[in-house]
């Protein structure tokens, strides 16, 4: 499904190069539960966006689906991004003065999906995310746990076959955040790739593969037997 | 992405500063309020003066006068081309003719008692009112019978009246020019607003032909004035007169016809209203083209506000096209909502003036609709460059960006 060869990315500050990425090896099978660790700076979100084809690697190759996607012009890249990939991200990134609804609908806006069809399964997700009694409220007026729920409802429009988030129980409390990450595993379990960046380990734990990076390697990985 | 949804989300981003997006639309409405506004004005008065100029010259009457006589203004006596009776025969030659008069204009001088004036004199038949174009507002106008009995009669302008007798009443007064008594029968003022009371001044004194060549035996017809029978069409007859003269005369342009000439004064004075409405309206284009300025300025400001909603958008799909179109639609929809306010109120104002002043001041259809066009073309002028940095924005960074 994923497949990483030897990704570099560097930034050049001034007439310095720095790298952040220093030659990734990765590949995710299809509904793969995938946890990536690792101290802050050493590369993480870096990774999750060139896995998200929002970023391109400095060097390396990236196939997605078994298609090289790297050399694809921009527009190609944004309806890839539309279709396959849904984001979720630390702060929600929820687009404030538009109510939940219409936040989860906008992927599907993109897509070009009929009004009304976009109106009702974006109904239909913030039902599943337990957010439907709150679909004409602004971000601004949701709880946190609350917003990342839209965020994830927003995530899923497309029915998208991967799942990558950036942090997504950073900003809860624990008992928001288990719920948040019990999510996530449901959506694991029917079927999608989920990739989640995290610091805490009890949320690594619900990954089968850990990874952890330092520096912009990929230095370990664990996995996890079938049972937890 | 449809057209609907783009102007659906670009209303919805306006809503949310609804104090912003207004005031950035209040510069193009002003814009293409003063631009109508200066048109329909520009239009009115030019048809109205054009109105007053050529009033009345749908007559019967072919004036036709000596080519020395246009030029240089008034004539002193016997300075013009003469009108003889030769040139009488041969205009009343032409069927369709009804009859041949002969009017005089010279300078003299008028007393009353101690008092006295320099006045144009006008001397002609009876509808001689007409043919300079004057209303007799007091008293009564010379008649077909003072004209044949070559009576002492005059009808004196009511500036002239003013400046002889003051608030007294001149009617049956007696006035002197050049030696000989004249009965003041009637006062009279200009037809309003025509061509002759621009030229001719307003102490005027007129006269009988008959009286004239009495008290002036040297002086010449001035005008002759050709007066057309019903159904016979009045150019073409007028043409064929003023050629059979010129030849007669061996001189191609001893004679024009005055008609015409005013004619060509009415074209020219419209085309002077044309460029001077023209030249203000590029004035007021200025205040247009600020507006256009605070337009992109605000979706600058906009865009680095909405870093972030951008980055957003991006990673859930958003083409730089679908970046760059919902910008555009933004500063588009602003634009034509003060270019339709704008519109609405150069309407207003010509309705308005046209109630007030009674100038046929309008707003021509063509450009209300072009200036609606114009105002979406400002929007996406000056939305283009905010735009287009909108979607050029590294996703990655407007993510970040907080
Ligand atoms: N535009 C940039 N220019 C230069 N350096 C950059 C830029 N963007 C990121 N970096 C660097 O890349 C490195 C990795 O950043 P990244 O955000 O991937 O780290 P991370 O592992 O996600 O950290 P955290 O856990 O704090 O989120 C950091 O050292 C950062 O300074
Ligand atoms: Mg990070």
């Amino acid at each position: 499904m994923i497949r990483l060869v030897g990704v570099t990315k560097s930034y050049r500050v001034g007439d310095q190069v720095i790298p952040v990425l220093k030659g990734i090896d990765l590949e995710v099978g299809r509904g793969e539960f995938v946890t990536i660790m690792g101290p802050s700076g050493s590369g993480k979100s870096t990774l999750m966006h060139i896995v998200g084809l929002l970023d391109r690697p400095t060097s390396g190759d990236y196939e997605l689906n078994g298609q090289p996607v790297l050399h694809l012009p921009s527009n190609h890249l944004a309806r890839l991004r539309n279709q396959n990939i849904g984001f979720v991200f630390q702060n929600f990134h929820l687009i404030p003065r538009m109510s939940a609804l219409r936040n989860v609908e906008l992927p599907m806006v993109y897509a070009g999906v009929p009004r009304a069809r976009r109106r009702d399964r974006a109904m239909e997700l913030l039902e599943k995310v337990g957010m439907a009694n709150r679909a004409h409220h602004l971000p601004n007026e949701l709880s946190g746990g609350q917003r990342q729920r839209v965020a994830i409802a927003r995530a899923l429009a497309n029915d998208p076959a991967v799942l990558l988030a950036d942090e997504p129980t950073g900003a809860l409390d624990q008992q928001t955040g288990a719920e948040i990450l019990r999510l996530l595993q449901d959506l694991n379990a029917s079927g999608r790739t989920v990739m989640v960046i995290t610091h805490d380990p009890h949320v690594a734990r619900a990954g089968r593969r850990i990874l952890h990076m330092v520096d912009g390697e990929i230095v370990r990985e664990e996995v996890r037997d079938e049972s937890r | 992405m449809s057209l609907d949804e783009m102007i659906r989300m670009a209303f919805a981003s306006l809503a949310a500063n609804k104090t912003r997006a207004f005031l950035t639309m209040v510069g193009i409405w002003i814009g293409v309020a003063s631009i109508l506004a200066i048109v329909a004005i520009g239009n009115g008065g030019k048809a109205m003066v054009i109105g007053a100029i050529s009033s009345g010259s749908e007559r019967n009457v072919i004036q036709i006068v000596p080519r020395e006589l246009v030029a240089p203004g008034l004539p002193q006596p016997g300075q013009v081309l003469s009108i003889d009776d030769s040139d009488l025969a041969i205009a009343a030659s032409f069927s369709g003719v009804e009859a041949v008069n002969e009017t005089f204009y010279g300078t003299a001088v008028v007393e009353s008692g101690d008092k006295s004036d320099n006045v144009t004199l006008f001397a002609g038949p009876s509808d001689l009112n007409d043919l300079a174009r004057f209303l007799v507002v007091r008293g009564r106008m010379f008649t077909a019978e003072d004209v044949l009995s070559h009576r002492n009669v005059a009808v004196i302008s009511q500036s002239l009246a003013n400046k002889l007798f003051g608030s007294g009443n001149p009617l049956g007064a007696v006035i002197t020019l050049s030696g000989v008594p004249l009965e003041v029968v009637g006062v009279a003022q200009p037809e309003q607003a025509s061509l002759y009371s621009f030229v001719m001044g307003s102490d005027n004194l007129y006269i009988p032909d008959t009286t004239c060549e009495d008290i002036f035996p040297n002086w010449t017809a001035s005008e002759m004035d050709v007066v057309v029978k019903p159904g016979v069409d009045v150019s073409s007859l007028a043409n064929r007169i003023v050629l059979a003269l010129n030849i007669h005369a061996g001189d191609p342009s001893a004679f024009v016809d005055s008609s015409g000439l005013l004619a060509s004064v009415s074209a020219l004075v419209g085309k002077v209203t044309t460029i001077l409405t023209a030249v203000i309206g590029a004035v007021a284009g200025i205040a247009l083209v600020v507006g256009g300025v605070g337009v992109m300025n605000i979706m600058l400001v906009s865009v680095t506000e909405r870093t972030q909603e951008i980055g957003i958008r991006v990673s859930l799909g958003a083409k730089k096209r679908d970046i760059i179109t919902q910008f555009l639609v933004e500063s588009m929809t602003i634009t034509s909502l003060g270019g339709l306010a704008g519109i609405a109120t150069g309407i207003a104002v010509s309705v308005g003036l046209r109630a007030l002043t009674g100038i046929p001041a309008s707003v021509p259809w063509p450009v209300g609709a072009l200036s609606f066009v114009f105002s979406a073309v400002i929007g996406v002028i000056c939305g283009l460059y905010p735009a287009v940095k909108a979607a050029n924005l590294n996703p990655i960074d407007a993510l970040r960006y907080e």
